[in-house]
C-alpha cells in the first residue's frame, strides 16, 4: 500500500478567540487575568526577579477566581481546609487531581465560550472516560508555548524547517500536542507531518530530510516517541540524515501504540538516524491538564544558553511561570527540594481551569540557577499495586 | 475432584492440621489480617460440590493430555478452583504457585500429589490456564510453544446495583460483606456501587455503607498496606474530595460522586466508589468497564440492573452478599476468550 501523503500544517483558524456577543459573568475578570499573566509572562522571560507583581500573588488571584467559578476547586480548598480569602502562598492553593479533570468539568467558563477543548488520550476508555480541559481563549498557552520554546528549542534563533512525527491537527483537534506542534510548526514557517490515520509516512520523511540536506537547511523535528520508534523500525538503511544545527523534540510515552523503547535507547537510536549529537535530542514534559511545557536542556545547554552543569539527559527545566513542588506520595505534603515525590505544578498559564494541578509522577525537583525549577523525571507513581485479576488503572490504559 | 473438594473442607477446620498449616502460611504470605485468613478459609473456600455443578464445571474445559496451570497471587483461597478445572481437564497436572503468595496451593499439591514446577513445559495440545493480570497472560502466550491451547484468566472487577426497590441499609450490608473478603482484590471484588435513582439517595447509600463497612471492618480488619497503595488512596481520596465526598473508615473509604460523568476505578484495598444511576445512563458509565465486569451482585429490581446485565452478558449474577460464593461450577471468571487477554 502506498504511504499515506504527508499533510502541511493545519490552519489556524480552527481554534479561535472566544466568541464575545454574550461573554459570561466571568470573561471580563477572566480577560483581565489573561492580561496580567501575559504580562508576568514576557517578564520573566527577561528577568524572572523582576515582574509586574509575585508569582504567589498572581497564583492566589487565579486561585480565587477559579474557586468562584469551579465548584470542584471550591470544594476542594473545603475539604482542605483552606480559606483561599486569607492565603498567602501558592503552595497554600489546594491541588486539582489530573483525574478530576476526566470526572467533571474543570472550567471557570460555560461551554459555550469554548473555542478548544483538549482531551487525554485512553482509547480504551470512551470519550466520556478523557480528561478534559477547556479553554476560553488559547492566546496564553500559545504565548507561553512560543516563549518557553524559543529559548529551549531555537535559543540561536536558527532558521528552521520542521518534520513532524504526529497527527495533523484536523486529524485530532482536541489533542493538545497536536495543537502546540501545529503551532510550532506555524512559527517556523509551516512544516510536514507523517503520521496520517495512524500510519507513518516514511517517504515523506525521506524526502523531506532529502530537501533539507539540499538546501542546506537545519530542521526540527518535532516527534511523539512511539511514532519515532516506528521510523526507527521501518527505514532500513534510508538516508534520514539532517543538516548540522539540526535538531529532534520527542514527547509522550507508547501507551501499547508501539514497542517500549528505554530512553537513552531511543535517544542515540534517533542521534544516529538524524545524524544529529544526542544533546540536540531532547525531550518535552507536557500534559493535556497543563498549558505550558518543560524540557529537557542539553540543546541549549550545547548552543551555550543554558547553565551546562544543570543539563542532562532526564531532567526537565519548568518555565518561570510554573512553579513544581515534590510531594510526598500519601500525605499530598510539600517535601524539600532534592527529595523524591510526585509533582505538583502551579502553571500561571492555567488561567481559567486549575492553576495548580497534582500529578502521579515521581520527580526529584531540582532549583535552578536561572530562577526556575527543574524536575528529574522518575517515572510514574506505580499505584496499588495489582495482585493476580484484580484490575488496576494501567489495566485500562491498553487498547481495547 | 471430590478429593479436592473434600481437602477444602479439611482446609476451611480450624482444627484440622491442614486447616491449622493454611492459617499459618497464609498469615506470612497474603497480606491479609488474621480475621481477614479466617474469613476466607472459611466462608470463602468451596467445600462442597452439587451434582449440577460438578457437571458445569466438565463441561467448562476440553480434555488435554497434560493441564498446566500458572496460579496468580491474589485470592488465597483461588488454588481450589484451578485445581479442580485442570483435573476436569486431565489426570496429568502441573502447577506453577506464584513465589510471593502461594496460598493453599502447596498443601493443596502435596496432599493430592500433584507436581510443582517452577518452569511450565508445555507440550502442543496440551492446555495451559494462566491466571493473572492482562499482561501476565500475554507474555506467556507469547513465550508458549505453538499449539499449546493457552486460557487466560484475566484482569477484572465486580460491580453492585442497588435497584430501584431495594432496602438501602440491608443492601449496604450485603455489600459489604462482599468487600471485605479478601480485602477487595479479587477479580470479583465490587469496586463500583450504582444505585438506582436520585443523588440523595446514592448518598444515603453511601452513607450506610460506610456505617456497615465500620461494623465488619471492627471484626474482620484489613491487612497492612504498602506504601503504594497508601499513595493511591490518597490521590484517590484527593479527586474524590474535587468532585464529591468521602467517607473515610479506619479500614476502608467510601467515595460518593454524586454527578458522575465517569468512572474513577478505586484502589482494591476496601474502597468503594459510590455514584447515583439510571439505566439510561449505564452505557455511558459502564462502556469502558463492560469488558472487565465478572460479576455484577444485585439488590432490588429495576431497569438498572437489567441495563447493567445486558452490558456484561457473560459476567456471573449474584445477589449482594454472595458475589464472592460463586458455586464451583466452573472458571469463576466465565467472560469469553475474545474479551480475555
Amino acid at each position: 500500500m502506498r504511504p499515506p501523503r504527508s499533510a502541511k500544517c493545519s490552519p489556524r483558524a480552527d481554534v479561535r478567540l472566544a466568541a464575545v456577543t454574550s461573554p459570561s459573568p466571568s470573561a471580563t475578570e477572566s480577560n483581565a487575568l489573561h492580561a496580567r499573566v501575559q504580562a508576568f509572562l514576557r517578564a520573566a522571560m527577561v528577568d524572572p526577579a523582576r515582574t509586574p507583581e509575585p508569582f504567589d500573588a498572581l497564583a492566589l488571584a487565579l486561585a480565587r477566581f477559579q474557586a468562584a467559578q469551579i465548584p470542584a476547586t471550591a470544594r476542594l480548598a473545603r475539604a482542605r481546609g483552606i480559606d483561599l480569602a486569607t492565603a498567602t502562598r501558592a503552595a497554600d492553593v489546594p491541588a486539582v487531581p489530573c483525574d478530576v479533570f476526566r470526572l467533571t468539568r474543570v472550567a471557570a467558563h460555560p461551554p459555550g465560550e469554548d473555542v478548544a477543548v483538549f482531551r487525554t488520550s485512553g482509547t480504551s476508555r470512551g470519550r466520556e472516560a478523557r480528561g478534559e480541559h477547556a479553554f476560553r481563549t488559547t492566546a496564553t498557552y500559545e504565548l507561553g508555548a512560543r516563549l518557553w520554546a524559543e529559548r529551549l528549542l531555537w535559543p540561536d534563533a536558527a532558521r528552521l524547517r520542521s518534520i513532524v512525527l504526529a497527527s495533523p491537527l484536523a486529524e485530532h483537534p482536541d489533542s493538545s500536542l497536536g495543537f502546540m506542534l501545529d503551532r510550532f510548526a506555524a512559527l517556523l514557517g509551516g512544516g510536514s507531518f507523517h503520521l496520517r490515520d495512524g500510519a507513518l509516512d516514511l517517504g515523506g520523511v525521506v524526502e523531506a530530510a532529502a530537501s533539507a540536506r539540499a538546501a542546506n537547511e537545519p530542521v526540527l523535528v518535532l516527534a511523539t516517541s512511539f511514532a519515532l520508534v516506528h521510523l526507527l523500525d521501518a527505514r532500513h538503511g534510508l538516508d534520514l540524515r539532517l543538516p548540522p544545527g539540526s535538531r529532534v523534540m520527542q514527547t509522550g510515552g507508547f501507551k501499547g501504540r508501539s514497542r517500549e523503547v528505554a530512553p537513552d535507547e531511543l535517544r542515540a537510536a534517533v542521534s544516529e538516524a538524524f545524524a544529529v549529537p544526542e544533546s540536540q535530542v531532547i525531550g518535552e514534559y507536557g500534559m493535556t491538564e497543563l498549558s505550558s511545557q518543560l524540557y529537557e536542556t542539553t540543546l541549549a545547554a550545547a548552543l551555550g544558553k543554558w547553565p551546562a552543569n544543570e543539563a542532562r539527559h532526564g531532567v526537565y527545566a519548568a518555565p518561570p511561570w510554573v512553579r513544581v513542588t515534590a510531594v510526598d506520595p500519601v500525605t499530598l505534603s510539600p517535601l524539600p527540594d532534592g527529595a523524591v515525590g510526585i509533582a505538583r505544578l502551579v502553571d500561571l498559564a492555567n488561567v481559567d481551569s486549575a492553576v495548580a494541578i497534582q500529578t502521579a509522577d515521581r520527580v526529584r525537583v531540582l532549583p535552578g540557577s536561572a530562577g526556575n525549577h527543574s524536575i528529574e523525571l522518575l517515572g510514574r507513581a506505580p499505584g496499588a499495586p495489582p495482585r493476580g485479576c484484580s484490575i488496576a488503572t494501567d489495566d485500562m490504559l491498553g487498547p481495547p | 475432584m471430590q478429593q479436592a473438594v473434600a481437602l477444602a473442607g479439611r482446609v476451611a477446620d480450624p482444627t484440622d492440621r491442614l486447616g491449622i498449616e493454611a492459617r499459618r502460611d497464609l498469615a506470612v504470605t497474603s497480606g491479609l489480617s488474621r480475621e481477614g485468613v479466617e474469613l476466607a478459609l472459611a466462608q470463602h473456600l468451596e467445600v462442597a460440590i452439587s451434582d449440577a455443578d460438578l457437571a458445569s464445571l466438565l463441561d467448562a474445559v476440553d480434555l488435554a493430555p497434560c493441564c498446566h496451570v500458572i496460579l496468580a497471587a491474589n485470592v488465597c483461597t483461588a488454588a481450589l478452583r484451578a485445581i479442580a478445572l485442570a483435573f476436569a481437564a486431565s489426570l496429568a497436572v502441573t502447577i506453577r504457585p506464584s513465589r510471593r503468595d502461594p496460598g493453599i496451593a502447596l498443601i493443596l499439591a502435596r496432599e493430592l500429589g500433584i507436581a510443582l514446577t517452577d518452569t511450565i513445559a508445555a507440550a502442543p495440545g496440551d492446555a495451559l490456564h494462566v491466571y493473572g493480570s492482562d499482561a501476565t497472560i500475554a507474555e506467556v502466550r507469547a513465550t508458549t510453544a505453538e499449539g499449546v491451547i493457552v486460557h487466560g484468566h484475566g484482569t477484572g472487577l465486580g460491580i453492585a446495583i442497588v435497584g430501584a426497590d431495594a432496602d438501602l441499609d440491608a443492601s449496604a450490608q450485603m455489600l459489604a460483606a462482599d468487600v471485605i473478603p479478601f480485602d477487595q482484590r479479587g477479580c470479583l471484588s465490587p469496586r463500583f456501587a450504582l444505585v438506582e435513582g436520585s443523588e440523595d439517595r446514592a448518598a444515603a447509600f453511601a452513607r450506610a455503607l460506610h456505617a456497615a463497612l465500620l461494623d465488619l471492618g471492627e471484626r474482620v480488619p484489613r491487612g497492612p498496606l504498602d506504601e503504594d497503595t497508601l499513595a493511591a488512596i490518597a490521590l484517590h481520596g484527593a479527586a474524590l474530595d474535587a468532585v464529591g465526598e468521602r467517607f473515610v473508615g479506619p479500614q476502608h473509604v467510601v467515595g460518593l460522586d454524586p454527578t458522575p460523568r465517569a468512572l474513577l476505578l478505586p484502589p482494591a484495598a476496601r474502597v468503594v466508589q459510590v455514584v447515583p444511576a439510571s439505566a439510561e445512563a449505564a452505557g455511558r458509565l459502564l462502556g469502558p468497564w463492560a469488558r472487565f465486569l465478572t460479576t455484577v451482585g444485585g439488590s432490588g429490581r429495576g431497569a438498572l440492573l437489567d441495563a447493567v446485565s445486558a452490558l456484561a452478558p457473560e459476567a456471573r449474577r449474584a445477589a449482594l452478599g454472595r458475589m464472592q460464593r460463586p458455586p464451583l461450577d466452573g472458571p469463576v471468571d466465565r467472560r469469553g476468550p475474545g474479551k480475555q487477554s
